[in-house]
Order: structure tokens, then C-alpha cells, then sequence
């Protein structure tokens, strides 16, 4: 758990501090955020055709209320953390590939839904769009990312422990 | 929910569950869910006395360390004004630099912490608050410097920020402590910690199956 924990704490520091370099805004970030607020009004659309996307901007046409979709809303930070925890422990790198796959998807799953209703708040009452912004949804989305790991970490193969038998799941009491 | 008693885990079995709440893990979310309303409140209406350590915390190390720069830190309910000794620029005669920090929003992880514990229910629950609080304090403490920092020495104009005398890598540090204590700290550490405290919650969890 030791080994897990420093691990974990260094990658997540390094993929952070990656993610903010000019390159992979450029490259990741940007490109990765717009894709959300377009994947977010696609789904909007088909319920409410006034909503357009540009750029990283969901905006609506009929009252002109708009939200960027900033850093910490993207579900790039929560992908990171899951990123790390799923790098930082103990497990065949094919159960890494397959959940981090999934894992992902679970969360961006879950952001998109963020973003929707972030939106319909925004417009219904500012005080409540904060709260959930602010606080609700950042812990909702930890959770989110919690839950994928601990399903995850459930169905890994063993490999920290000499001895152990193939297929056993990794030790989590393990200090 | 008692100290003492048997330990009513979510870990454990429970016959008299639903059918969807058989699932050891899908009952520790469902009771982090509805948990999740109870903590946040109780979070926001004990804001100020919760947030009374970070305070003090912040007041310590802004004056060990940026005693040049802060004059002054009031609070209002959760929030901090740091009164700075920057001047508003050249041709301002009177007047000081102040930044407001919204203290909340650095301790979010509080309630979320909160709520994991009391779904996880184990027997010394109340422990386990009391020593996650402990280590959230400090980080919640980052946050809010970090995001003072930020406020005069980034997001302030040229002639303020000249007056901190960061250098570029200093500035470039902060942006990174305010990124990091911002985006990753407030949301991460009430996990990891949680992690770490319910081990062996988490094995039972495992041994029973999801």
C-alpha cells in the first residue's frame, strides 16, 4: 500500500504538471474539452434544439445563456487521478489497458452529465449552478472515479505477493 | 450508529437489503449518495467553525512567510480578504491591493470525506472524521494561500505583481500550487485518505464480492 500510495501521489504530480504544458493544451486539453462540449450538445439536441456548441462554449440560442467548460470541468483532472491509481498499482498491464478503457469512459460518462445539468442550472438559478459546480459535482465525480478503481482493483490478478495464486485479487489490507 | 456496538458495515451482508442493494459496494454507494446531502449542509452551516483551524493555519504561515506582503487577514463567515501591503499601481495616491478567497471552495473534500466514513460504517467511525479533518485542514490551507498567491502575483496587473519581487520560477511554482490545490487536492485527498483508513473495509468489500 506504501509502494501504491507513493506511486500513485508522484504520477498524478507528473501527469498534472504534463497536462498543463502548452503542448498537451494544445494537443490534448483543448481538443479533448471542445470534443465534450460538442458530445454534451449532440445529446442536448435531442431534446432541445436551441443549444449550439463552439468551441469548448455551450450556448443557448433562444436566451443567450452560455457556459465554458474551464479546467476542472472537463473530467481531465478526474481521468488523471483514475489514470494514476490504475498505473500506481499492482496488476497486469492487459487489466490496466482494459480498465482504464472502461474507467474513462465511465467518467467522461458521468462529466458529460455534469455538464448537461450544469447548464440547465445555470439558466434555472445562479445560486444552485454554483453549489453544484463548486462543490456537489466535484465530489459526485471523485466518487465516480472511487468507485470505477475500487470495481476495478476487485477483478485485477494478483501480482505484488510471491506465492500467491494466479488469479487471486491483490491484497488491499496489504500496509 | 454506534461506537461500540457490532460493526454494521457496508461491507457486510444485510438478507433484509432490496435486490438491488445486495451488492456490498453498490450499498456503500447508495449510503455515500444519501449521505452526501446530510454532510454538505451541516459543512456549509459549520462553515465558519470548521474552517476556523484553516484560518488560523493561513494567518500563521502568511505571516512566517509573506509577512512583507500581507498587512492584514480579515474573515467574513468563510471567506478571507488578505489586506496586502501592494500598492494599486503608479498613479493611485491612496489605497491597498486586498484579494478575497472563497475558503470553501478548497474544502469540499470535508463533507465528501464525511460521507464515505459514514457509509463505510465502521466502529470507530467518529475517529476517523476527527483524524481526516485533521489531515484535510492543511490542505485546504494550500489551497487558500495558494489562491492568494495566484491573486497578486498572476492574475494581478503588471505594476501590482512587480511589487511581490517573484521571480519567474516563483511565479511559475505558484500557478502550479494553485492548479494542483485547486483542481487535484480538494477532490483527491478526502479519497486517498479514505483509502487508507478503511483498509480493511475495503477487503471485506473485496471478499464479498461487488
Amino acid at each position: 500500500m506504501v509502494r501504491f500510495f507513493i506511486l500513485f501521489v508522484v504520477l498524478l504530480a507528473v501527469l498534472f504538471g504534463l497536462q498543463l504544458t502548452p503542448w498537451a493544451q494544445q494537443w490534448f486539453v483543448l481538443p479533448w474539452t471542445s470534443a465534450l462540449a460538442s458530445i454534451s450538445t449532440s445529446i442536448v439536441t435531442l431534446f432541445d434544439g436551441s443549444i449550439v456548441a463552439d468551441g469548448k462554449v455551450m450556448r443557448s440560442t433562444t436566451n443567450g445563456f452560455a457556459v465554458s467548460i474551464e479546467a476542472g470541468c472537463n473530467g481531465v483532472e478526474a481521468t488523471l487521478v483514475l489514470l494514476a491509481a490504475m498505473l500506481a498499482f499492482p496488476a497486469p498491464w492487459k487489466h490496466k489497458a482494459i480498465g482504464l478503457v472502461i474507467g474513462i469512459l465511465a467518467v467522461q460518462i458521468l462529466n458529460v452529465l455534469r455538464v448537461i445539468s450544469l447548464f440547465y442550472l445555470g439558466q434555472w438559478n445562479y445560486d444552485v449552478f454554483e453549489w453544484a459546480h463548486l462543490y456537489v459535482w466535484q465530489a459526485l465525480i471523485m466518487l465516480d472515479v472511487l468507485v470505477v478503481w475500487l470495481i476495478w482493483v476487485r477483478r485485477v490478478p494478483r501480482i505484488d505477493e510471491p506465492g500467491a495464486p494466479p488469479g487471486a485479487p491483490p491484497a488491499l489490507a496489504a500496509g | 450508529m454506534s461506537e461500540d456496538g457490532p460493526p454494521k458495515s457496508a461491507g457486510g451482508g444485510n438478507a433484509a437489503s432490496p435486490g438491488f442493494l445486495k451488492s456490498p459496494l453498490t450499498r456503500f454507494v447508495a449510503a455515500a449518495v444519501a449521505w452526501l446531502p446530510v454532510t454538505f449542509g451541516a459543512w456549509y452551516l459549520l462553515g465558519p467553525i470548521l474552517l476556523w483551524p484553516v484560518r488560523l493555519l493561513v494567518q500563521l504561515i502568511a505571516r512566517a512567510g509573506f509577512g512583507d506582503l500581507v498587512a492584514k487577514i480579515e474573515s467574513s463567515g468563510s471567506a478571507l480578504t488578505f489586506i496586502t501591503t501592494l500598492k494599486p499601481g503608479a498613479g493611485v495616491a491612496a489605497g491597498v491591493v486586498s484579494v478575497d478567497v472563497n475558503m470553501l471552495v478548497y474544502a469540499f473534500g470535508m463533507p465528501f470525506f464525511a460521507a464515505l466514513t459514514l457509509a463505510a460504517r465502521e466502529a470507530s467511525w467518529w475517529r476517523t472524521l476527527a483524524l481526516g479533518y485533521a489531515v484535510i485542514v492543511p490542505f485546504v490551507a494550500w489551497g487558500v494561500l495558494a489562491d492568494f498567491l495566484k491573486g497578486i502575483a498572476i492574475a494581478s496587473s503588471a505594476a501590482i505583481a512587480s511589487q511581490t519581487g517573484f521571480s519567474a520560477w516563483q511565479r511559475e511554482l505558484i500557478a502550479f500550487a494553485y492548479q494542483f490545490g485547486s483542481l487535484i487536492l480538494p477532490a483527491v485527498v478526502p479519497a486517498v485518505l479514505w483509502v487508507l483508513l478503511h483498509r480493511a473495509f475495503l477487503e471485506r468489500l473485496r471478499r464479498r464480492g461487488a
